[in-house]
C-alpha cells in the first residue's frame, strides 16, 4: 500500500491542479472565446463589468451554455449576409429594403466586423437612394453602371423602366391603354411594399453604421438569436430578426414516421433471416407528407432525375459505410456520385443524411472512451490491416501506407457538402450501432429488410459548403 | 522499416483496448478481500484499500466491456451485424 501511496498522492494533486487551472477568470472578450462574448454582447447577457462581477465556475458554465447557440448564431449571420451581399433580383431589392432594419446590419457589424457591416450599409444606402430616385426620374447610364456590383441586370433594367411603369399605370388609370418599356417586369418594383424609400432612413444607414460601437460596452440587442436558421434565401430576406423555426438536433428519420410505401410497402419487405439485411434510400421532398423510400439505389436515382429542382428536403443513404464510401447494399455512393445524384434537387438547406459507420472523420478528441474505441477501431480496421494485405499482396511499402493513410480517415459527408452548396450533409465519425439490426432483435421485431435506420448510437457530424455546422 | 513502424502501431492500438483490463487484475490482485479479511485481526482494512479494489474493479470490467465491444465493432465491418 506504502508504494502506491504517492502514485494517489500525485493523481490528487494532478487532479486538484487541473482543476484549478480550468477554474481561472476568462477575461471579458477573450479572444479563445470570441463567439461566446458576441452572443453575451447581442443577447445582452452581460456586460464588461457584469462578467468580471462573476466567479470563474460560473463564467465556465455560461461559456459552457453559450458555445453551441453563438456558434449557430455566427454561421446564421454568415449565411445571411452571403446571401444579403449576393446579386438581387428585383424581389430580393424589394425585400432586402423594405425589411432591413438597423439591428441587421448592427449584427452584422458584431458578428463580421467594421468592413462587412460598410459593404452591406452601402449596398442598402445606394440601393435606396436608386429605388427613390427611379421613382422620380429615369436611372442614368452612370446610375446603372453604379448599381452593377449590387444587383442583377434585370433588377437594373426593371428600376430602369419603374418611372415610365408608373406613369403608364396612370395613364391607364386615366384611359389610356398601357405602354411603356418594361411595363410587366416592373411590377414587382411597382408594388414595392414597404414605405416610401425616402422615409426609411436610407441615408442614415451609413451614418448608424460609423457611429456605431459595439465594443461591448453597450449592449448589441439586434436579433437576439431569433435568427431562423438557414434563412438565408433573398425572398426571406432581411429576417435576421424573424421568429426562429427549428427543427430538433439529432432528430433521426425514424422507423415510427411510417415510410411511405412508394415502392417498399411495408410488411411485405420482410425476410425470413436472424441477421439483418436493412438497407435503403429514404427521400423527403416539399409538399410531399410521406417520404419516398427505395432498395435499390437505381430507382431512387431514377426517381430523383424525375423530381423537380430545389425539392429534396432531406434523403438518407441507410447502410453499411466505410471512410469516404456509405454502401447501400450493392450500390455505392461517393462524394462524386452523390454530388452528381443530387446536383441541383436538393432544397436550400435540405439534409443529406449518411446513416453508416465512419462516413466522416474521426474529429478531435474525445474522453468519450467509447468513441475512443471506435477511432482505435478504425484505425485498425482501415489502415493496419489493409495496409498488411497490400504488402502480402506485393504493394511497395510506402505505397500502401501512403494509399491507407490518405483513406482511413476520410470525410464522406464534408467532401459531399462541398459537391452540393448550401445543402447540410451529415455522417457518423464512429462506428454506428443500430440496435434494430442486431441478429434475433431483427427477426423479433421483423425489420430484416427496413430501409430507414430508426435510432444510431453514434457520433455525428454534419457539414455545409465544407464547414461543420450543428448536427441536423 | 516502415512495416516495424505500422506493426507496432497495431500492436499498441491493440494492447490500449487491453490495458485496462490488465491494469484492473493487478489492482484487483493488489487489493484481494481474502488479504484484507485475513489480516483483519491485525489491521481493519483502510479506505484507501477499498479504493484501489473498487478501482481495480472499474478498470476490469470496463476493460472486459471494451474488449467486447470492440468484438461488436468488428463483427459490424464484417458485415455480420
Amino acid at each position: 500500500m506504502k508504494t502506491l501511496r504517492p502514485l494517489f498522492i500525485f493523481l490528487s494533486l494532478a487532479l486538484a491542479g487541473s482543476y484549478a487551472f480550468a477554474l481561472e477568470p476568462v477575461p471579458w472578450n477573450n479572444k479563445d472565446h470570441a463567439a461566446e462574448f458576441k452572443y453575451f454582447q447581442e443577447s445582452a447577457a452581460f456586460t464588461a463589468e457584469g462578467w468580471a462581477a462573476l466567479i470563474p465556475e460560473g463564467q465556465e458554465r455560461a461559456l459552457q451554455a453559450a458555445k453551441q447557440p453563438a456558434l449557430e448564431r455566427q454561421e446564421a449571420i454568415k449565411a445571411y449576409y452571403s446571401a444579403a451581399m449576393a446579386k438581387w433580383s428585383s424581389t430580393a431589392l424589394r425585400d432586402y429594403t423594405a425589411k432591413t432594419k438597423e439591428a441587421d446590419i448592427k449584427a452584422v457589424h458584431l458578428w463580421l466586423g467594421k468592413e462587412k457591416a460598410a459593404d452591406f450599409s452601402r449596398k442598402l444606402a445606394l440601393t435606396h437612394s436608386a429605388l427613390k430616385k427611379a421613382r422620380a426620374e429615369r436611372l442614368s447610364d452612370k446610375d446603372a453602371l453604379a448599381l452593377e456590383p449590387y444587383l442583377l441586370p434585370e433588377a437594373i433594367a426593371d428600376l430602369r423602366a419603374l418611372k415610365a411603369a408608373s406613369e403608364a399605370l396612370n395613364n391607364r388609370s386615366s384611359g389610356e391603354a398601357p405602354k411603356g418599356p418594361g411595363s410587366r417586369s416592373t411590377a414587382a418594383l411597382d408594388k414595392f411594399a414597404g414605405p416610401d424609400p425616402s422615409k426609411l432612413g436610407a441615408d442614415s444607414f451609413a451614418k448608424l453604421y460609423d457611429n456605431m460601437s459595439a465594443s461591448g460596452a453597450d449592449p448589441v440587442v439586434a436579433g437576439r438569436g431569433q435568427y431562423a436558421a438557414g434563412a438565408a434565401r433573398p425572398g426571406a430576406a432581411a429576417q435576421l430578426t424573424a421568429p426562429a423555426t427549428r427543427t430538433p438536433a439529432f432528430a433521426m428519420p425514424g422507423v415510427k414516421s411510417a415510410p411511405a410505401a412508394a415502392t417498399v410497402p411495408t410488411g411485405t419487405a420482410k425476410s425470413g433471416g436472424l441477421t439483418s439485411d436493412a438497407y435503403g434510400i429514404t427521400i423527403y421532398t416539399s409538399g410531399a407528407q410521406q417520404p419516398q423510400t427505395f432498395r435499390k439505389g437505381e430507382d431512387a436515382v431514377a426517381a430523383i432525375r424525375r423530381m423537380p429542382d430545389g425539392s429534396i428536403t432531406r434523403i438518407v443513404f441507410y447502410g453499411h459505410g466505410g471512410p469516404g464510401l456509405q454502401a447501400v447494399g450493392p450500390f455505392d455512393v461517393d462524394a462524386e456520385s452523390a454530388g452528381i445524384m443530387l446536383k441541383g434537387k436538393m432544397a436550400r438547406g435540405g439534409v443529406v443524411q449518411f446513416a453508416g459507420c465512419n462516413t466522416s472523420s474521426v474529429g478531435g478528441p474525445t474522453l468519450n472512451p467509447a468513441v475512443g474505441l471506435s477511432i482505435l477501431a478504425r484505425r485498425l480496421l482501415y489502415f493496419s490491416l489493409p495496409y498488411f494485405q497490400d504488402r502480402f499482396g506485393g504493394t511497395p511499402s510506402d505505397e500502401a501506407r501512403q494509399q491507407w493513410s490518405r483513406t482511413w480517415n476520410a470525410d464522406l459527408a464534408r467532401d459531399t457538402s462541398l459537391n452540393l452548396r448550401g445543402s447540410v450533409v451529415c455522417g457518423y465519425r464512429t462506428f454506428g450501432l443500430v440496435p434494430g439490426r442486431l441478429p434475433g432483435v431483427t427477426a423479433i421485431i421483423g425489420n430484416q429488410e427496413a430501409t430507414t435506420p430508426g435510432y444510431v448510437a453514434g457520433k455525428k457530424a454534419c457539414y455545409q459548403d465544407g464547414r461543420e455546422v450543428p448536427a441536423q | 522499416m516502415i512495416d516495424l513502424e505500422v506493426a507496432i502501431e497495431a500492436l499498441l492500438l491493440l494492447g490500449v483496448s487491453f490495458a485496462p483490463l490488465a491494469a484492473g487484475i493487478i489492482l484487483r490482485r493488489k487489493f484481494r478481500p481474502a488479504d484484507a479479511a485475513g489480516s483483519a485481526a491485525a489491521a481493519p482494512v483502510t479506505g484507501a484499500q477499498k479504493m484501489g479494489r473498487l478501482a481495480g474493479n472499474i478498470l476490469f470490467w470496463g476493460g472486459i466491456l471494451g474488449i467486447l465491444f470492440m468484438i461488436v465493432l468488428f463483427l459490424h465491418f464484417k458485415g455480420k451485424i
